[in-house]
Parts: structure tokens; sequence; C-alpha cells
């Protein structure tokens, strides 16, 4: 994880958003990893898509349920988490690091200061 | 209306212990606990695993031949010829020979009194009561007094006779009252997990003093509700609201195994015409079991179509498989599908390849007869 990382943000679908020189790296919070229970699959989106803030980007599958993932931001799809496919149970060991899901490169950086710190998401979880 | 979930007796009792707790029928109830549903599953395939089931309906209804006769409408057994100390699968049935209710009916003799003992599904309690008690007015609720407990698993007979008296050759669904703290004890060997195991009903107070008891054993572990469900359906299980409906008869379910045949030819039996009819005619639709060709998951209601993009079917549950380590479903095709041909399942709008799989997944492990086999 380089320098320019930027603060990490989250948003009400509990995925979470770090920046670095306007790619986006994006995963499900460490609250939504506990909720969903154990993960036994992910649907990667596919790299090069153009993708609007609140669209369904791919789809996590736990035991129990499916559980779709938005794009917290507009942009393009330019990489994947491929060690996802093989262990998609590495999102339950490291939601927040180890298991990002996609990068975006984004085009409003505005949409990314919107979003929740990590001490509002924290406030919005206890609501 | 909408009313609040109701807490189990050992709600607090789960919590502490780690479980995460979510609405299931009306009931606070424990999904999983900390190490997750696969670990819980595996646990029970190859040691053991305690299941709270204390949302689930218990009656005790006394066993008087007006009472018995009234309930032969809706149960097709026969009732008053039941063999003293042993389970039966039975149903709720409905005019049409639909599924009111899955349930286990035992034959016990408790508080110096010969009974029914009833436990069926927390989703159908209202539907249950109103027919149990226009049947036997008396008939005695026993779940706001009386936990249940699950153990499953192959290790379960080990566990449980250290702490509860039970005779070595105890085959499945033969049930028994004995003696723990001072309490009756209802232990009937029986489950829903494939594996063999226990039941155990006890009055409140001394529930919590007993699963502390189990979890003496360092093998055993607390389970939810989320391996009871995979558990069940690897070993090929219906679960009502999925397999079974007001709509479905126990035969189009694939399970006229549990029907008393002879049943059938009593008028007295609702839907008796129409299930002896079914049991002579083709069906419209079967029960498969599908497996998943590549990583998707299958899941309750995603449709099924045949080569030719005609709809033939749909799945009633589905869920991972730690077993097999794929996802595998239940559902119903229409019975002239030839089961050679390829079959594809709606997965967000992209059909994915399916394999038919014989129920059960996952062999089953009863102890019949001092020995067990399928």
């Amino acid at each position: 994880m380089g320098a320019h990382m930027s603060e990490k943000k989250y948003t009400k679908d509990h995925e979470w958003v770090s920046i670095e020189n306007e790619i986006a790296t994006i995963g499900i919070s460490n609250h939504a990893q506990e909720s969903l229970g154990d993960i036994v699959f992910i649907e990667l989106p596919s790299v090069g898509n153009l993708v609007k803030a609140k669209d369904e980007i791919c789809v996590v599958e736990s035991v129990k349920a499916a559980s779709d993932i938005y794009a917290p931001i507009d942009g393009e799809i330019i990489e994947v988490n491929n060690n996802l496919e093989n262990d998609a149970a590495i999102i339950n060991q490291d939601a927040e690091n180890e298991g990002w899901i996609f990068k975006m490169k984004i085009s409003d950086s505005n949409q990314y200061s919107e979003l929740m710190s990590k001490d509002e998401y924290k406030q919005f979880l206890e609501q | 209306m909408n009313q609040l979930p109701i807490d189990i007796p050992l709600k607090n009792f789960h919590q502490n212990n780690g479980a995460k707790i979510l609405p299931f029928a009306g009931f606070n109830m424990p999904i999983n606990y900390k190490t997750g549903i696969i670990n819980e599953h595996k646990n029970v395939r190859n040691h053991s695993g305690i299941f709270d089931v204390s949302h689930m309906g218990q009656i005790l209804i006394e066993n008087k031949e007006s009472y018995l006769d009234k309930l032969e409408k809706y149960i097709p057994l026969k009732l008053k010829k039941l063999i003293k100390n042993r389970s039966h699968y039975s149903f709720l049935l409905n005019k049409d020979g639909g599924v009111i209710d899955d349930l286990i009916v035992s034959n016990i003799y408790i508080k110096n009194k010969s009974y029914l003992y009833i436990v069926y599904n927390a989703s159908r309690k209202k539907e249950d009561e109103e027919i149990f008690i226009s049947c036997a007015p008396n008939a005695e609720k026993i779940y706001n007094i009386n936990c249940l407990f699950a153990i499953q698993g192959p290790d379960s007979f080990n566990v449980l006779k250290n702490i509860i008296d039970i005779p070595n050759n105890m085959n499945f669904f033969d049930i028994l009252i004995s003696k723990y703290n001072n309490n009756e004890i209802i232990v009937s060997r029986s489950g829903y997990t494939g594996e063999d195991g226990f039941e155990l009903s006890l009055p409140n107070e001394s529930a919590e003093k007993l699963i502390t008891d189990l979890l003496k054993n360092k093998n055993t572990m607390l389970c939810g509700l989320g391996s009871r469900d995979s558990l069940r359906l690897e070993a090929g299980l219906s679960l009502y609201g999925h397999e079974l409906n007001e709509n479905i008869t126990p035969i189009e379910a694939g399970l006229s195994w549990a029907l008393d045949k002879e049943r059938l030819e009593d008028k007295n039996l609702n839907g008796n015409k129409i299930l002896s009819d079914q049991l002579k005619n083709k069906l419209s639709n079967k029960k498969i079991g599908l497996i998943s060709t590549n990583k998707s998951m299958l899941r309750d209601g995603m449709k099924l179509f045949d080569n030719n993009n005609n709809e033939i079917g749909k799945i009633t549950s589905g869920c991972f498989s730690p077993n097999l380590n794929k996802s595998i479903a239940i559902g119903y095709i229409k019975s002239e599908f030839n089961s050679d041909n390829p079959i594809f399942c709606e997965i967000r709008k992209k059909l994915e390849l399916v394999k038919i799989n014989n129920l059960p997944f996952v062999k089953k492990n009863y102890k019949k007869n001092g020995s067990t086999y399928e």
C-alpha cells in the first residue's frame, strides 16, 4: 500500500473505498463480512466496465445468501482481485486489506469526499 | 399484525457464547456461533454438535380414542396402533392432501399417562394448534415450559450416555423418558441432519445445566440454524415452506414412504382419494437433487430450463455444501423431462449448467438394529 493512500471511506451499503492517484480500491467492510458469515464465492466484475455510483457491480455469496456489491463512485473497473476466485474466504479473514475486491479509475473525486469517514461509519452502524 | 420476535429461554446463554441471533419463524434464534456455519457443519459430520431448537412446537395429546379418531382425519397414520416408545415422521394434511405441516408423532408414557407427543414447525404453530385443539381440547402445549435440544453427529451417543441414562440398543426413532436433574426428560434418537443423534425435551429450569454438561465434551460445540439447514439439505431432507406447502402432497414431495397406505383407503383421511390416485398415476412433477458445475450458488426460487430454453421447474432450497465443496439444491421439475438431458439454472439472468444428483447428497448415518447403515 503506497504512501499516497487516502483515508478509508465507507458507504451505507458497507463498501469501503480508498484512493491513490485517482485509483480507488474497493472492498466490503469488516462489519459486512461479519454479518455475511462464511463467504464461499464471489462473482468478480469485468475489467473495462464503466459504472455509475450505486450500480450493482458484483455479488458475494455466503453459505446462507447472496449479497450485491455496489459501485461507491462513478468510474471504470481497471483491476479485480483474482486471489478471491480461488479463495473467497480471504474476505472473511481480512476484509479491509487483502480482501479488496476491485479497483476503479474514478472520474469525480467529489463523490469520494461525500462518503462516510471511519468514525461516521461507526456511528452509522450504531444507529 | 407484525409481532416482535420472541426470545427462546436460553437466548442470553447463546449470546454469551458468541451466537449471531436473528429472527426466524417469530423467534430470536442462534444462526451461527463464532467459528461459522461451515465449521459447525463439519463438526456435526465428524464429531457432534448441539442445536437449541426450542422455537419448535411441542404438544402432548392424551391417548384417548375420541381424540385420536378426530386427529386421524389429518394425520395419515393409524394413531391408535402406534407402538409405545417409537416416533414417526408424518404430516397434517388438508382436504386436498396438501401438507399443512410435517411433524414427528410419538407414543410415550409421561406424567403417569399415555400421550401422543408431537413436535412440529415453529412457523406453523397457529395452523397446527387450531387442529390439535379442535381434536383434543385439553392438549397441552409444552414448548413454553420445555426447551428442545438436538445433539447430532456420530459422537452423540457417547457424549450423551455420560450424562443421561440411555440404553445401548436404542434405535433411530426410538423414544423414551429418562431422568436428568430430578426432571423427566424426553429422549428420542432422531434429528434432521442425516446423522445419528438425539432430541432432548426438558423443563426450562434444567436446560442450561444440560447444555453446559454436554459442552464439557471437548469435541462437541454449539451449532445454529445455519448449519442445521446445510446439514439437512445434504441429507436430502425436506423443509416446510420450501419443499413442502399446502399445495404439495407428500406423494408429490417424494415422501410417500411416510404414508400409511391402508389409511389412503379410509374416507376419514383428508385428501385420501387424491392421494391414492396419485400413487397409481404418473405425477406431473418430480423432486430432484441438483449440484452446481461451477462455483455459483443455487438458491431457493431460481428457475430451471431445458436445452431449448423451456422452463421445466424451479429450486426450492439451495446452499453451499461443506462436504461437497459445491453448491447443492433440491427442486421440482416436470416428470416428462428426461434426466439425461442437460439442465440449466437461471442465476442472475445467466443460464448455468447444473447436474442432477440423486438424493441424499451425503449418505445418512442412522443407527438401526444395532448397526449403522443407510
